[in-house]
């Protein structure tokens, strides 16, 4: 990175541009070849090869090379070195799944006949916003996908990479300035790196608007249950979990409180990747808990004590929301879909019971929940409402899903201590070892299994059918 | 004005002698605003009275006021144990990684007209605004910080240099804060030399240099983790832990307006602040500062530099040293 900064320093400014970005790419990989190489090579001093070098296409003045350090420009003999994919990705730092053309690749292998893999061309040089980074011309806008208070999505396909992205325009003419959820996404983004956490590849800063530069993903897990008719598979629902819990896990350690977990929050991409994304409402933990606002969450992922006005935020806020997003998973429908807060605590306290002081202690004191006169509901068998959740051969799985949802935020299991219930067994032992960086599918033991509402079209309209009949 | 235990035109060297006549120039950092104000340039008199962001619930006075008071942790409290229980070590291991990347060591290097006296002005004129407005420690540490990274990048003019502090301010409580100032106030407080306008561009010129580099990790930070692994060592006094706090607290502020202390990273002024205030306060159970993991060299030279920093400026911090200090 500082090499490359050097470059650009030093460069970047006084040469006229006029080569094309595969250009400036494939001389500064080579560049930076050379100078990672240098102590291993015999090399000549510029001085050896003046005629060779002004045969260069560029115009580049005397004086201009004179002022790079001797040792910039060399000549090299053995330039057998291979380009590999990886090589380029390592060498400009570019983020780790990013895909190169083949072009590039080619390219880089500098098959110039002229001089055949001997001559460096130095003269010329390249930086990151040289190939397109942090420029708003490098991404083509396809369809819009959405849009919010204060930013729209747009499909679009970076000229790049060729890949498709995800671009979060944010406009920043507020009389407020730049709106203080783009702050938080983008500043807790930059510090967050997980395969289960979406990557926030580039951002472009203009007058008027920011433009934020995510990996596209296919669908969220709203779109994934309606395109699988609201059925899925019970071992896909795992695999969904246990990415879900990973991420936020990475989370919980660095301090960081999603806040706003839902089905649409969770993208899911073609392999099954499962990545939470929209840190609008996320907050780094590190402030005294009175001062957060009780507004944050989606109504229906909204845990009792937020509804019922505890500011004491921390991680259990997010587990609560891991139950809820569970249940749907699978029974293909919302668990508490309330529209007002009286009447999702309502919903609430019918299913899994009214509180008492043996199921959250304090709760006969607390104000609120006085204010509202509940009936005193007995808690429901959860496979009257859900018959997945079976007993005796799913019992772990239930036993689990328990574990999110109880009232008291302290009891309430962790992250962290979820990735280890034993539900998660049947994925094997190697998953609980994965680096951060790397997705559960690069195990082959982790594969998908074909949903059984996924295809037949019938079955996915009778899905369809059955959620509208639930839901009030 | 903070009393420099070391003279600002030459950062790191040994200390000056102090001198009677600095140590009158600052008091309480609210009576301290005044003279600063006249001093830089720096505009507006923090006014006390009304202040339609700060509510009721929030007193201004901070942490002082609780300094004395024991008994049973409140329920959040409990709450933030639990989740310190729970994560606390990765808390801190993610911290502690990410501190020498936001760590300006000499933000003053390449500034032809800001001096550390001006910083100094500056930060001093900025603990009473953020007290005023009852934004948290975590806002004012945030926005030194922002304020000093942003100031290794680019050259800035004396005459905005008041913008560059109240907008840092404004960004670090856009990131923590959930009750925001207006860009009014704000404007108000510099008695409205500086548009809208300036205030919004400066804002994202901050940001695109930073380049959204904003979370860094505060003294704040380490000051609340040193306390929790405290407590929850057995033989620890909750309220020794609490009164430390209170007190570390108070110099870490002092800390951040004297550009000597620049050179520390956040975790050992954090952790020297808390053994300084240990002392101070006659504990019997004191915090073991060997847990930062700093050698004793480091710890000794930081303390003994901060000690002289609170000697001098002792009277700023009247509500948290004990009544028989001097």
């Amino acid at each position: 990175m500082n090499k490359m900064k050097n470059f650009k320093r030093r460069f970047s400014l006084s040469v006229p541009r006029t080569e094309t970005i595969e250009e400036s790419l494939a001389e500064f990989t080579e560049q930076f070849n050379q100078l990672n190489n240098r102590k291993n090579e015999g090399h000549l001093q510029m001085g050896h090869l003046g005629r060779g070098f002004r045969a260069e296409p560029t115009s580049v003045s005397p004086s201009e090379v004179e002022g790079q350090s001797p040792t910039a420009v060399r000549y090299r003999r053995n330039n057998q070195r291979r380009f590999s994919m990886e090589d380029v990705s390592k060498r400009l730092s570019l983020p780790v799944d990013i895909r190169l053309p083949p072009e590039f690749l080619q390219k880089l292998q500098m098959d110039n006949p002229e001089f055949p893999k001997t001559f460096s061309r130095m003269s010329r040089r390249a930086s990151l916003s040289d190939i397109g980074f942090g420029k708003l011309e490098t991404y083509v806008k396809l369809e819009k996908l959405g849009e919010g208070t204060y930013a729209t999505v747009f499909k679009g396909r970076s000229k790049l990479t060729g890949n498709l992205v995800a671009l979060k325009e944010i406009r920043l003419e507020h009389e407020e300035g730049a709106p203080c959820t783009a702050i938080r996404e983008v500043s807790l983004l930059k510090n967050l790196k997980h395969a289960n956490i979406v990557t926030l590849h580039d951002f472009i800063h203009t007058d008027r608007s920011l433009t934020l530069v995510f990996e596209y993903l296919d669908n969220d897990l709203k779109q994934y249950l309606d395109n699988c008719g609201n059925l899925m598979n019970v071992h896909n629902v795992k695999i969904f979990l246990f990415q879900l819990l990973r991420g936020l896990s990475y989370c919980h350690k660095s301090k960081i409180l999603h806040r706003d977990l839902k089905p649409q929050n969770l993208l899911i991409n073609e392999r099954g990747e499962l990545k939470l994304a929209d840190f609008g409402l996320a907050r780094a933990k590190s402030i005294p808990t009175k001062t957060y606002s009780n507004e944050v969450v989606t109504l229906w992922y909204r845990p009792p004590d937020v509804l019922l006005g505890s500011t004491e935020y921390s991680t259990p806020i997010d587990m609560w929301g891991v139950g809820c997003i569970h249940y749907e998973m699978v029974t293909g429908r919302p668990m508490f879909p309330g529209s007002t807060v009286k009447e999702e605590l309502h919903l609430i306290f019918r299913l899994l019971g009214t509180p008492t002081e043996v199921s959250w202690p304090g709760i006969t004191s607390n104000e609120e929940f006085k204010g509202y006169h509940f009936t005193q509901y007995q808690a429901q068998p959860l496979i009257n409402h859900a018959p997945r959740y079976l007993p005796g051969l799913m019992s772990t799985h239930t036993h689990l899903f328990l574990c999110f949802l109880q009232y008291e935020a302290k009891r309430r299991i962790s992250a962290e201590e979820a990735l280890r219930h034993r539900y998660f067994r049947a994925l094997g032992d190697r998953v609980q070892l994965l680096p951060d960086n790397a997705s559960v599918f690069s195990l082959k033991e982790i594969q998908l299994q074909k949903d059984p509402g996924y295809r037949g079209s019938a079955f996915q309209q009778s899905g369809r059918m059955l959620q509208q009949g639930t839901d009030p | 004005m903070v009393t420099h235990p070391l003279s600002p035109e030459r950062p790191g060297r040994p200390r000056s002698p102090p001198s009677k006549r600095r140590r009158a120039a600052g008091a309480t950092p609210e009576e301290r605003t005044q003279p600063l104000c006249r001093g830089l340039g720096l505009r507006a008199p923090v006014k006390k009275s009304k202040c339609p962001s700060c509510p009721g619930e929030r007193p201004p006075q901070g942490d002082a006021a609780r300094l004395c008071a024991p008994g049973s942790p409140e329920p959040a409290a409990r709450l933030e144990l639990q989740a310190f229980r729970e994560y606390g070590a990765s808390w801190y291991r993610f911290r502690k990684g990410l501190e020498s990347k936001f760590h300006p060591r000499e933000p003053l290097a390449q500034q032809p007209q800001v001096t550390a006296e001006a910083r100094c002005k500056l930060i001093s004129w900025l603990i009473p605004v953020h007290r005023h407005f009852g934004f948290s420690f975590e806002s004012l540490c945030l926005a030194v910080n922002t304020l000093d990274r942003f100031l290794t990048t680019t050259p800035v003019a004396a005459d905005c240099f008041q913008l560059l502090g109240v907008t840092s301010l404004f960004i670090a409580c856009k990131q923590v804060e959930v009750h925001l100032p207006r860009v009014k106030q704000l404007l108000a407080l510099c008695c409205d030399v500086f548009s809208r306008q300036q205030l919004c561009n400066l804002e994202c010129i901050i940001l695109s240099k930073l380049h959204f580099n904003l979370g860094a990790p505060t003294i704040n930070f380490f000051l609340e983790h040193f306390t929790h692994l405290r407590v929850e060592s057995c033989q620890a006094d909750a309220r020794e832990a609490n009164n430390a706090k209170a007190l570390a607290k108070g110099m870490a502020e002092l800390s951040m307006a004297d550009y000597a202390f620049n050179e520390y990273a956040p975790s050992l002024l954090a952790i020297c602040s808390l053994g300084l205030a240990d002392q101070i306060l006659h504990h019997q159970n004191p915090l073991d500062l060997h847990i930062s993991g700093y050698p004793e060299e480091v710890l000794q030279d930081c303390t003994d530099k901060l000690h002289l920093l609170v000697s001098l400026n002792g009277d700023s911090l009247p509500h948290v040293l004990p009544p028989g200090y001097f």
